[in-house]
Order: structure tokens, then sequence, then C-alpha cells
């Protein structure tokens, strides 16, 4: 690759004409505030918690920041980008795990952080809409004063921003009760590529939940990864603030046992019922070594299961006490309120934890968490531990740079019908040579071909615009991927928005599969 | 170290005079599994022979160690309260469920 490829292909910084072409572009629209330029502002917009080799870090460092705090002024920054060719990335919270926020082919980042205005709220129909640039937690904050909430709990719950759970099409630890992302946004404006601004929902959008007119768009626009524009203002669904949680946390002498019970509490029916989560050998080992909770367990704790519920206290009471019954005829031992208490409040915000893995010998070392998910079906969740673990011990062996933490499967639907199956996987960074990462990137290849090969999808929450997996894509959509290349040039003419992800190049006639590699 | 069953002290409180030697002399750890140990009631380490190579074990004043463990618990006070109003305690539903499925004495 060299700076004499066109702008939406080069890796290599604008030059300074281009520059400031760029920024004299850019400020008729807007403040100077809102121009940043300078390398703090830049590098800590390429940052993202997936590891990566440090000394690669500045390969991926925007040319320009820029920090709009209206749709109009969105749609102006990406008409200037697509005039002049120059890349455009949306970035929210950040806290994505498969490098959607990355500039990998630098260009502008358009952090949204200042367009977080709640901008109605509708207490009869039950929404609010809001700027993108709002976090969930900052927003159930406001609707608590009026006996609200919104329920999309991702693990990156307190810093994660509804922009970012659209751009994802998130997961939420609640979704077996209230539905993911994709359920919660009822309608959003939509900046195209082409700097044009659609509104897109069911049929009309606005504060319609469900619509038979027209194609169904909505979802179009959401799971892209920023590949197909920036969402800018979002009318969202609202439930009444839970009165009552309860969420119990289970101990088995075995993972069968475990397996099956998870899957009969969630095959229960109860109503209030926000979903369950499987801890395997390898998570329960990981906590009994590190984990306040779990290191005075005893040894014959070989497997856990979390069940959550909310809703009002009478039905939490008579459907908790229904999963106890069925807990109890798997064997189960309740773990205490303690751990049950704690552990459930500390899953809203597992971005705090700072982490720690082990060398081979035993010896501490600073890691860094990454996760690798997928959407497997119940039957298919044992045989996909067993080879996910297989591959994490073939990689240990060759080296001390990665640590198999272990497994969690959670339910994704009410009926159990199939779980968000990840493995946690320490990474000691500062080791993280070529060598060692092109090791990760094989492994997170085979990671998803199991997924694959057990009917699974490989990923239910982070997308798969990764090295690695993102070479499986065309395999896992079949025919569904030239629709989705047909889309992105239709779409996006000039490949400017986010370039670089989910092997996209190929809609303009370019194989960059192997770009950086 | 001392024998795990000892009781443990909880720590003095946050309102406590400050002593410099006082904060900077923990109690004498107790080990609680191969590779952990705890000092104060609930604080929990790493054995520290596992932290000589790579990372070093910090030396922490009393009332930080203890700061940050109660902070903790006021994080995950804070978030159960920002989830629902109130919290649904499983032991009290195990106790309903074993006395309910216990069986029924014959009739006197």
């Amino acid at each position: 690759m060299t700076i004499t490829e066109p702008a939406p292909f080069t890796t290599e910084p604008l030059s300074d004409d281009r520059l400031h072409q760029l920024v004299s572009a850019l400020r008729p629209v807007l403040d100077d505030d809102q121009i940043l330029l300078a390398k703090t502002d830049r590098y800590n917009r390429a940052r993202v918690p997936a590891p990566f080799p440090v000394h690669r870090w500045s390969e991926r460092v925007p040319d320009v920041v820029v920090m709009p705090r209206t749709t109009e002024q969105v749609a102006a920054v990406v008409r200037i980008a697509n005039d002049l060719r120059i890349p455009v990335v949306p970035r929210d919270g950040g806290t994505g795990l498969t490098d959607g926020a990355v500039p990998m082919r630098r260009g502008i980042v358009v952090d949204v952080k200042k367009m977080n205005q709640i901008h109605e709220l509708d207490l009869v129909n039950r929404t609010v809409t809001v700027g993108t640039g709002i976090s969930m937690l900052k927003l159930n904050e406001r609707l608590a004063q009026h006996g609200l909430f919104y329920p999309d709990d991702p693990a990156s719950y307190p810093c994660s921003l509804v922009g970012g759970r659209i751009g994802t099409s998130g997961w939420s630890l609640i979704g077996s009760r209230y539905g993911h992302t994709r359920d919660l946004v009822l309608s959003f404006d939509h900046v195209l590529p082409t700097g044009e601004v659609l509104h897109v929902g069911d049929g009309i959008g606005g504060k319609i939940s469900k619509s038979s007119s027209g194609y169904q768009l909505k979802h179009l626009f959401m799971g892209h990864q920023g590949t197909l524009g920036i969402a800018t203002k979002a009318t969202l669904k609202l439930f009444p603030k839970p009165e009552a949680e309860l969420s119990p946390f289970w101990a088995f002498d075995n993972y069968e046992n475990a397996h099956a019970c998870t899957g009969a509490l969630a095959r229960a029916g109860v109503a209030t019922f926000a979903g369950a989560v499987l801890f395997d050998e390898h998570k329960v080992a990981y906590l009994r070594r590190d984990d306040e909770a779990y290191i005075p367990q005893p040894a014959d704790v070989r497997a856990l299961v979390c069940s959550v519920m909310y809703g009002y206290e009478d039905e939490v009471r008579a459907g908790g006490k229904r999963l106890f019954r069925i807990a109890k005829e798997h064997g189960a031992r309740y773990l205490g309120d303690e751990i049950s208490e704690g552990d459930w409040a500390a899953r809203h915000d597992r971005y705090a934890t700072p982490l720690h893995g082990r060398t081979k010998d035993g010896q501490v070392i600073p890691m860094s968490w990454h996760c690798e998910d997928a959407a497997v079906n119940f039957s298919n969740v044992p045989a996909v531990s067993r080879a996910w673990h297989k591959i994490l011990a073939d990689l240990r062996r060759k080296t001390d740079v990665f640590d198999d933490w272990g497994m969690f499967a959670y339910t994704s639907a009410a009926t159990g019908v199939d779980y968000l199956t990840e493995i946690d996987v320490g990474i000691w960074e500062q080791r993280l040579d070529d060598a060692a990462w092109a090791a990760w990137v094989q492994a997170k290849r085979e990671i998803a071909a199991v997924a694959l090969a057990h009917g699974g999808s490989m990923s239910a929450c982070h997308g798969s615009c990764r090295e690695g997996e993102v070479d499986l894509l065309p395999q896992e959509l079949g025919k569904g991927f030239d629709v989705m290349l047909d889309v992105k040039r239709a779409l996006d003419p000039n490949n400017i928005m986010n370039p670089g992800k989910y092997l996209l190049d190929r809609a303009y006639g370019r194989d960059t599969t192997d770009e950086g590699r | 170290m001392r024998d795990v069953d000892q009781e443990q002290d909880p720590g003095p409180a946050a309102t406590a005079p400050y002593r410099f030697a006082d904060q900077h002399t923990p109690p004498a750890a107790q080990r609680v599994s191969e590779v952990a140990r705890t000092t104060f009631e609930h604080v929990y380490e790493v054995d520290p022979r596992l932290m000589e190579v790579h990372v070093l074990q910090q030396v922490f004043p009393n009332w930080d160690t203890l700061r940050i463990m109660r902070s903790r618990q006021d994080h995950l006070e804070w978030m159960h309260h920002h989830f629902a109003e109130k919290v649904v305690t499983g032991s009290e539903l195990l106790a309903e469920v074993e006395r309910e499925s216990a069986p029924t004495p014959p009739p006197l």
C-alpha cells in the first residue's frame, strides 16, 4: 500500500495540503472547539478495548476528530468527507470488541458525545427521544425520576452509548425479558454516506413499534459497524422501572447438570425471567484463582448458573420460587445472598474490572481482557465449549501471552433457543508481537469456524468485522454477503464510510483482506 | 501467616484517627487458597510469592485498602438501586421452597 492509492484505500495520514483543505472546509460548519487536531485528542480516539499490538497503534490514528452537536452538523461533515473522498468513522463509547470505531484508513472520526440531549420524553406513549451520544446509565438516571427504565444492559452499561448500540445492534444481559437493542430502538435519524438524512424505523418510523409498510429497513441500519452511516437521534421504547430484582447463583459439581439446569430455567416460561448464565469449569477455576467471591468456594464447585428476574415484587417472588424448585431438581446448591447479589450487580460494569493473568508457572502478569462471542443453540453449547477450550489450550502451549479465562453462555431469548456463548481470554499486550498477533488472529478464525460448524453465528453481540473471524463472513452469509456488497456500493458510492471493515472493499473491486497482516 | 479459622479484623472505621505506623502495618495475613490470602475481612490478595517477577506487589496504607473494598460495596448497592427499587433475597425464597416441599406430618 502506498500513498498513491485513492484515499479510501490508503492507510497513510493525509498530506498537509489535504489536511488544510479538509479543515478549511469544516470551519464554516463547526466551531473551533468542535474540530480537534491535537495528537492527544486523535490518539485517544484510536483506542478501543480489544487488544491490539502496541507497536501498531499509530497505524490507526485519525487525521481529524470532530464533535458535532446536531444531525445537520453530522450531515455537513459527511458531505464534506464524501466530496473530498476522505474516510469518516463514527465513534460513540468506543467500547466495541470488533474494532467498529477504529479508523483503519484514518480520516475523520465523528465523536458523537456532544449529542447527548434528551429531546422528548413522552410519558403517555412511553417513549424517549435522545441524541445518540447519551449513555444508558445517564438516561436511566433521568428516567428514574418518572419511574421509567430503558433496559438495554450490556457489560459496558456505564460507558457505551445509544448510538454505538445501534451501530452494533447490541445484545443485552436482560434481553430475555425486554429484548435487545433492535427491539428497544423504535426509530432513528441516520446520516447516509452521501450526507443525506434518513429517518428509519418500522414504516413511517417515529413511535411506531410494528408496521408492515414497505421494506423493513431498520435492521439494515443497525449492526453495520458504522459502514452505512451515523445514527444521530433515536426514539426508544420505555418500561416501568422494576420494583424488584432477584439474581440467585447456584453451584453444581458437574458441567452437565449445570447446562441442563440452564436450559430448564430458560424453558420454564416465567414471565419475569430476564436471563440465565452458565459458567463452565474453566470459568470457575479462573474465578477461584482470582475473584474474592469465589476463592473460598470448595473444590466440588465445578460449574455455576445464575438467573435473574425483574418485575413487580409479587411476580418476582412467585417466579423465583419456581426457578428455585427447578434448580433443586437439577442438583443445584444455592451460593448465598452475598455472592448472588454482588456478582449480578457487578455484571453491568465489566469494563471497570482491573485484570491480571498468570504465566504457566503461576506468576502474575498484567493482562487485558478480550472475549470472543458467538450465537449457539442450547444443544450445541457443550460441544462448542470443548472445541474453543482446545483452541485456547493449543495457543497457550505456545506462549504465555494468552490465558484461558473460561466461558459463559447467556440466554439470548426467553425460550432458551440460543445463547450468547463467549470465551474470555487474557492477553499480555506488552508481549503481543507480530508472531503472537498472527497466532491470535488464526485462533479467532478457528473459534469462528467452530461456531459455524455447529450451526451458530460468529457473533451474537460484538459483530464480526475484526481480523480473523471476518474472513468467514462470506461463508456465514452465503449469497447474503453479495447483497451486502451491493447495498454498500449503492449507499456509499465512494467507500468513505468506515472503509476497511467487513471485507466491503470487495464492493469496489478491491480485495484488501490481508491488508496490514 | 495465621490459621484460616481465626477471626479477622474488619479494620478501623473510616473516621478513626490517622496514625502513620498503624496505617502501614496490615493485620497478619491468613492463607485462604493455594494462591490467595486475606488481610482484613473480605480483603483478598494474591500470594506475594506469585508477584515477584513481572508485577511487584504494591504496599497500600490500610485506609486505602479499606476505602477500595468499601467503595466497591457502595458501587454494588448503587447498581442494585439503579436497576430496581428493591432486591428480593434468594435465601428467603429458598426457605419457602424447602418449607413447602417438606413432608407434611401425619395428622395427630
